[in-house]
């Protein structure tokens, strides 16, 4: 039993990051109807910026005596940034192309996810960054269940997000906005909403979540390389099918499935089947659900 | 009019193509390993360590005949495919030899398109028996073999840490699975029960789950046979975490200055089977001089890139020949102190090996234990 609440535990951690780079497949896909491969990117770009503005503010002496202070500063400025380079890259590839076919569309994507991650292994390097380990110490034991300071961080963080994530889609005027847009472009410029405006809040949101993700992939694992976005990002996209993609709710419930899966597959049958339990999952709830759990053609969660 | 274009046109061609210039006279060697891709860290550090040899012998007057020595690095990407493409290309560029690969998946298919030219390869960092085991007449290899590597780590485990109990882990590559299976036969020689020998997937980030097993398995000890130091650091890290007691020993791909870098205070104490390289002898400073200079600090298979490349030119300097066969006699008859062990060649074309125990103690790895006497250092 307390192998089995480890492992929950454990699963939990890694869902949860799935679903944060999730979401960004899910929006932009929900709005565009594109599989914005260069997601996984915004993810480890988020996890090298963390790296850099922890380094800097350990040289100075801050990390010490606001510790929480400066991990909140770097996530939101790690985020902003994440947020603008999605932002530009949505202007640069994927904007001329708007009236293009979808495969030039994908190419582009494609494209713009190897120029991003060559890119950090040019100017960054192809050793691992360590992340200052400040955060990485402490945990709470119960009999035989660890759980670290840093898992309590992460889930607290992912749901936090994932919550605000919600309100802002649901409750507020721009989430209107984009889940209009998400239905009909055209009707929505018709009614004076700037669909491009939109679009580009919809990428500025999904890679400030990948970013946060990134961070806390860092903070977790202590290390961050220039290839950190390829496999999360292939299996938060797999998460994003999974729970029906262009839907919010499915993004992040097929997250944690995927998490979950993996681990159960690992801690109970073998570590080199995992990614095959995660995709057995995925093939089997397709053929029954062409959809994915969530996915209707249209709905009110689409965006 | 038009006829007149062609004419000067294809005059300009057989200018191009007719006529070389009185050029340099160049010798070029060749590199493969992963300069991208997962093991891009140990790739260039091979690249590097040949770079340095060169740099060397061009600084100690060059090779009799030509002007300089080239030196042409391929990726391999780890990629046995890609690896293939890499020999290939080097074919094509004429190159008189080889120092590569590094993962054995890629050496043993790459060696195979070399060999069929005559075209020695020397591999500084692939330690899987099948390496050599083959009968290539042109396959060398620097570094010290699995089988070997095994049994320094039997002896440890059983001697030293006089464990009963082993919990084994590999990445499934060719290297990583090979070593982990031999170790698992020298603990079933040596009376070492192995709870369970385990895989994770290459280029894995999360082991929490393996972990939580070994956990519940409590072992004695956890054999750690992974294709790089950032899997094993992230290791390192997840097992210290999750409050594992058990002693760690791994081998020599997650031997790098790196694994201390990012593991921190979960490296230390972390046991280490690897080649005992002797710091203060004049051929390794004379190497770490050089490569600090040009590239930073050393990686774990720097040196023996260096020495790989090293024993070639010298070679081709003393042959006086870039003939396969002449070379190959003067590599045979080698017998000098590299920067990384003293290196002697057998017959299959292996190596002196000499795994002893290191251990990671501060910022850096000192040699622990030696496997030969059984005594501490």
């Amino acid at each position: 039993m307390e192998f089995f609440i480890q492992q929950t535990i454990n699963g939990l951690t890694l869902g949860g990051i799935y679903a944060l780079i999730a979401l960004g497949y899910t929006m932009v896909y929900g709005i565009i109807q594109l599989i914005n491969f260069a997601h996984g990117e915004f993810f480890a770009a988020g996890g090298y910026l963390g790296v850099i503005l922890l380094s800097f503010l350990v040289s100075r002496g801050y990390l010490e005596t606001h510790p929480w202070l400066c991990l909140g500063g770097s996530l939101v400025l790690a985020m902003a940034y994440c947020a603008a380079l999605a932002m530009a890259v949505e202007k640069v590839a994927y904007k001329p192309l708007r009236f293009a076919s979808r495969l030039s569309v994908l190419l582009s994507a494609l494209g713009m996810s190897i120029f991003l991650q060559n890119g950090l292994m040019l100017t960054q390097g192809v050793y691992d960054k360590p992340y200052p380990s400040i955060f990485s110490h402490g945990n709470i034991e119960f009999g035989n269940i660890t759980v670290s300071y840093l898992q309590i961080i992460i889930l607290v963080a992912t749901v936090s997000l994932l919550v605000l994530l919600n309100i802002l889609v649901f409750k507020t005027r721009i989430g209107k906005a984009m889940r209009a847009t998400a239905q009909d472009k055209v009707m929505t410029s018709l009614l004076g909403i700037s669909s491009n405006r939109i679009i580009s809040i919809t990428f500025a949101i999904g890679a400030a979540l990948a970013a946060a993700a990134g961070i806390m992939v860092g903070l977790y694992y202590g290390s961050v390389r220039y290839d950190m976005g390829f496999v999360p990002g292939i299996k938060a996209f797999a998460a994003a099918v999974l729970g029906g993609i262009g839907n919010i709710t499915g993004a992040m419930l097929g997250g944690l499935i995927i998490g979950m899966v993996e681990i159960y597959g690992a801690g109970y049958i073998s570590g080199q089947y995992k990614d095959v339990f995660a995709f057995i999952i995925l093939i089997g709830v397709l053929y029954f659900r062409p959809t994915g759990i969530m996915g209707e053609n249209i709905d009110d969660t689409r965006i | 009019m038009k006829k007149r274009l062609a004419v000067i046109m294809i005059a300009l061609v057989s200018i191009l193509f007719c006529i070389s210039p009185a050029m340099a006279k160049t010798l070029t060697i060749g590199t493969m390993s992963p300069l991208t891709g997962p093991y891009a860290a140990d790739g260039n550090d091979i690249a590097n360590g040949a770079k340095t040899a060169v740099a060397i012998i061009e600084a100690e007057g060059g090779i009799p005949g030509y002007d300089k020595i080239e030196v042409v690095s391929q990726d391999t990407a780890c990629d046995p495919r890609q690896a293939v493409a890499a020999a290939n290309k080097l074919v094509n560029l004429g190159v008189v030899g080889v120092v590569g690969a590094y993962c054995s998946s890629s050496t043993i298919p790459a060696s195979e398109v070399l060999n069929e030219e005559d075209i020695p390869m020397i591999t500084p960092a692939s330690t899987n028996e099948k390496v050599t085991e083959r009968g290539l007449p042109y396959m060398f290899r620097v570094c010290g073999r699995d089988d070997d590597q095994s049994i320094a780590a039997g002896k440890f485990i059983k001697n030293y840490l006089k464990a009963k109990t082993v919990y084994i882990v590999d990445d499934k590559t060719t290297y990583s699975q090979g070593l982990a299976e031999n170790v698992a036969k020298q603990c079933e020689k040596l009376g070492v029960s192995v709870v369970s020998h385990d895989h994770v997937n290459q280029g894995d980030k999360d082991f929490s789950a393996v972990l939580t097993k070994i956990k519940r398995a409590n072992p004695d000890m956890l054999y750690m046979s992974l294709q790089n130091s950032s899997s094993g650091s992230l290791m390192a890290i997840q097992a210290k975490r999750f409050g594992l007691k058990c002693a760690i020993l791994a081998q020599d791909a997650v031997y790098h200055p790196q694994f201390i870098n990012i593991a921190k205070e979960a490296a230390q104490g972390v046991y280490f089977t690897f080649g005992y390289v002797d710091k203060t002898k004049p051929s390794y400073q004379k190497y770490y001089e050089k490569y600090k200079a040009l590239f930073g600090e050393p990686g774990a298979y720097s040196a023996y890139a260096y020495d790989s490349a090293y024993v070639l030119l010298t070679a081709i300097k003393q042959a006086k020949s870039t003939d396969p066969a002449k070379i190959k006699a003067e590599i045979m008859g080698m017998n000098i102190q590299g920067a990384s062990k003293p290196i002697k060649f057998f017959e299959n074309g292996d190596s002196t090996a000499n795994y002893i125990i290191q251990v990671v103690k501060g910022e850096e790895f000192v040699p622990f234990w030696n496997p030969e006497t059984g005594t501490l250092y």
